[in-house]
């Protein structure tokens, strides 16, 4: 069998076969360890997520038929992952064998075998849903890493049959160690440094991009269209991830390896315990489009947005874990020491208080929390929405306060109620004759029963509201306006479900919340 | 005591800043021990490129504590009329913009530039006709919102003639670190960045042309 494949048979001295199933093996596996540990250094360097083995195993994923995803959850539990890579690494393996032979035969054929797995791993890479063209490029770098290795191996392994000394094997072998020992030590160095650049640059992206979230047992309820006022410079319903407020004391976001991230629940609970991400994924998942704002937000700013989330219900967590009588405040820690109190009873009221893992569709961006996020309909961000959790304690507010409540604000914080004028902007200008006002308002757990707008001193009339479906969603609203020319200042107020109309006096942000009727100032020519 | 009220002043605005944090809890280090940098995330635009760059004598007078909002580091990360009023050589401004009801309209402007008349600017109109413009809204409206023009200016693009949000046109004459507004008054200090405007201070208030 070695006769029928040995490099450069016309040369033909028989003496004793050189092993060539073995030097097949070992040109194939260094051809492909080369490519791939320069891909990871070059992924490493460039963006983590870019890597070809990963992106090939997500992507068998996506690929893979829900029954055989279900068994590898089921069969491998929590290893599903790490089985996965490893099991792209034995197929590389496996293939590259055949073409080390192949290259031994005829180098042509191993250029070509590369090529083709080449293009396989440009092809994952690039059929991610977050990829960009640039991040081709850690393959091709592997690649071409791959094919200087294989030909400088090929050589060294081929030169057995020219030697002109009676020993041949032992001059070929000498120098095709040499070469092969080289090569292993760079890919391992390249391997190295790729994995130690990945840890330290973006473990976080890394991670996220291996992460796929199940199907919700209980999807969001369908939005009509008529949700939206359907007026040009409305803030758009759903909120982009991108555009997505994201206030920010962090100078650089936390990075969390999902498979090392535990969430450990503890305090006055009766059996303390912690979850796995995989094990919050493997409990029925709940989809709600939620509104969520900051209590920093002035009076008609941006920092408010509306996501479709998909998480973990709260509250049967707590209640599994059974709750002692008497405190009051869940204390949620994030993975840099970060602190945020919440009202115990907001979460156990029943309304769709999660633990966030996907946000519009995708797991939860870097940014907003990877891998996951406490969300509380009703309440402001810095009582209710920790990022990059880690740790859920039950106390109360009279042992425990947290990181801003010690700085002043307030312990609860309810959502106010607040109006929004997003069109016409502050200062247009427009003909006289129909001008369409519309905004958003908001009240979250209460929802919005109206909203009235005010032109200079003129009474305040009805907008018409687009529908609300639920009341922790923002609702838009729009009103006709017969405009006459000058400068005019138009005023919007809202009333919540509950009658209570949104309070004139004007309050900033600090301690719990601004306060105030947006104004904008626009001219009629 | 003057000094001591704006730390007070500035602490409380620092704590407001700094509650947006909250929705990313990313604050590792204590707000009270860097409040500039706990204040400072909350505004993608503050970037530390635009804010290095002001110019002018008048300059010297802002308060440099990152932590008093009257800081050019402050100022940058909040919206502009918010930026104002943190600063104590603005505050007839400020009483002017909040009496002609133009606080939201400029905070939530989409990119601006503000030629912002400090104290001593008020200070050369006679108190009889400034007492009158402040009684008269539309009057206000019109001297203030002439004061602004629509998108960044920045120090290369600032000479030449732009039209205002009052309507009239204003024209900056002048090069470098030296510029006049309408040939009479000077920018004491410019490019001061914020949140959605770019502010230069000016030693005259403007009047537009009737």
């Amino acid at each position: 069998m070695t006769t029928a494949i040995g490099p450069r048979p016309a040369h033909g001295r028989p003496g004793p076969p050189p092993s060539i199933g073995l030097r097949a093996v070992v040109v194939g596996l260094l051809t492909a360890g080369t490519a791939v540990a320069v891909a990871h250094l070059a992924a490493g360097v460039l963006n983590p997520a870019a890597d070809p083995v990963l992106a090939v195993g997500a992507a068998a994923i996506d690929l893979a038929p829900q029954p055989v995803k279900a068994f590898a959850i089921r069969t491998f539990g929590t290893a599903d992952k790490l089985v996965l890579v490893a099991a792209v690494h034995v197929a590389l393996a496996a293939a590259s064998v055949i073409i080390g032979a192949a290259a031994l035969r005829r180098r042509r054929y191993g250029v070509i075998g590369l090529a083709a797995f080449t293009v396989i791993g440009v092809v994952a890479v690039l059929t991610r849903p977050t990829a960009v063209a640039v991040d081709a490029t850690p393959t091709i770098a592997g690649a071409v890493a791959g094919l200087l290795a294989m030909l400088a191996l090929v050589r060294s392994a081929g030169t057995v049959a020219v030697s002109p000394t009676g020993r041949p094997r032992l001059l070929n072998r000498r120098q095709f160690l040499a070469t092969s020992g080289a090569t292993a030590l760079n890919a391992a160095a390249a391997a190295a440094t790729g994995q130690a650049l990945g840890v330290n640059r973006g473990v976080g992206t890394r991670s996220r991009a291996t992460v796929r979230i199940p199907a919700p047992a209980s999807p969001a309820p369908p939005l009509p269209a008529s949700v939206r006022a359907d007026v040009d410079g409305v803030s758009p319903f759903h909120t982009t991830n991108r555009d997505f407020y994201r206030v920010d004391t962090a100078l650089t976001v936390p990075q969390v390896d999902v498979d090392r991230w535990r969430l450990t629940l503890g305090g006055a609970v009766r059996r303390p315990r912690s979850w796995r991400f995989e094990e919050l994924l493997a409990r029925e998942l709940i989809e709600r489009d939620i509104t969520l704002n900051c209590v920093s937000n002035e009076v008609g700013g941006p920092y408010i947005g509306t996501a479709r989330w998909t998480g973990v219900p709260l509250a049967p967590l707590l209640r599994e874990a059974g709750l002692e009588v008497g405190p009051d405040q869940l204390v949620s820690r994030s993975v840099d020491g970060m602190t945020i109190g919440t009202p115990l009873r907001a979460v156990l009221d029943g309304r769709d208080a999660m633990l966030v893992v996907a946000m519009n569709g995708e797991p939860l961006p870097l940014e907003h929390g990877f891998p996951v996020r406490m969300l509380v309909p009703g309440l402001y961000g810095y009582v209710g929405a920790c990022k990059w959790l880690t740790e859920l304690e039950v106390t109360t507010f009279a042992a425990y306060d947290a990181y801003w409540v010690r700085r002043g604000w307030a312990a609860d914080a309810p959502v106010k109620t607040a109006s929004r004028v997003d069109t016409p902007r502050p200062f247009a200008r427009r003909p006289a004759g129909l001008v369409t006002i519309a905004g958003v308002a908001w009240a979250q757990r209460r929802g919005i029963s109206a909203v009235e707008i005010q032109v200079d001193d003129e009474p305040w009339r009805q907008a018409r509201l687009a529908d609300g479906p639920s009341p922790d969603l923002w609702r838009q609203w729009s009103y006709r306006w017969d405009a006459t020319p000058g400068s005019h200042t138009i005023r919007v107020r809202a009333t919540d479900a509950a009658e209570a109309t949104q309070t004139e006096e004007r309050a900033a942000p600090f301690p719990s919340g601004a306060t105030g009727w947006h104004n904008v100032t626009v001219t009629i020519t | 005591m003057y000094r001591r009220m704006f730390a007070a002043v500035g602490a409380t605005a620092i704590l407001a800043l700094s509650a947006c944090g909250a929705d990313t809890d990313s604050a590792a280090d204590d707000a009270t021990t860097a409040p500039s940098t706990s204040a400072g995330a909350p505004m993608a635009s503050a970037s530390p490129s635009m804010m290095s760059a002001q110019f002018g004598p008048g300059c010297s007078a802002v308060p440099t504590d990152p932590a008093n909002p009257g800081s050019f580091d402050a100022m940058a990360k909040v919206p502009v009329a918010t930026a104002a009023s943190g600063n104590p050589v603005l505050s007839t401004l400020v009483t002017a913009v909040k009496k002609a009801n133009l606080v939201d309209s400029l905070n939530t402007a989409q990119g601006v530039t503000v030629f912002a008349p400090t104290n001593d600017a008020f200070g050369k109109i006679p108190k009889a006709d400034l007492d009158k413009v402040l009684a008269d809204d539309a009057m206000l409206k019109k001297v203030l919102t002439y004061h602004v023009v629509p998108g960044q200016l920045s120090p290369e693009t600032l000479a030449g003639t732009h039209e205002t949000l009052q309507g009239a046109d204003l024209t900056v004459t002048g090069s470098g670190s030296s510029f006049t507004v309408n040939g009479t008054s000077m920018v004491v200090c410019g490019n001061v960045s914020t949140a959605n405007a770019t502010v230069y201070l000016v030693d005259t208030v403007l009047m537009p042309k009737s």
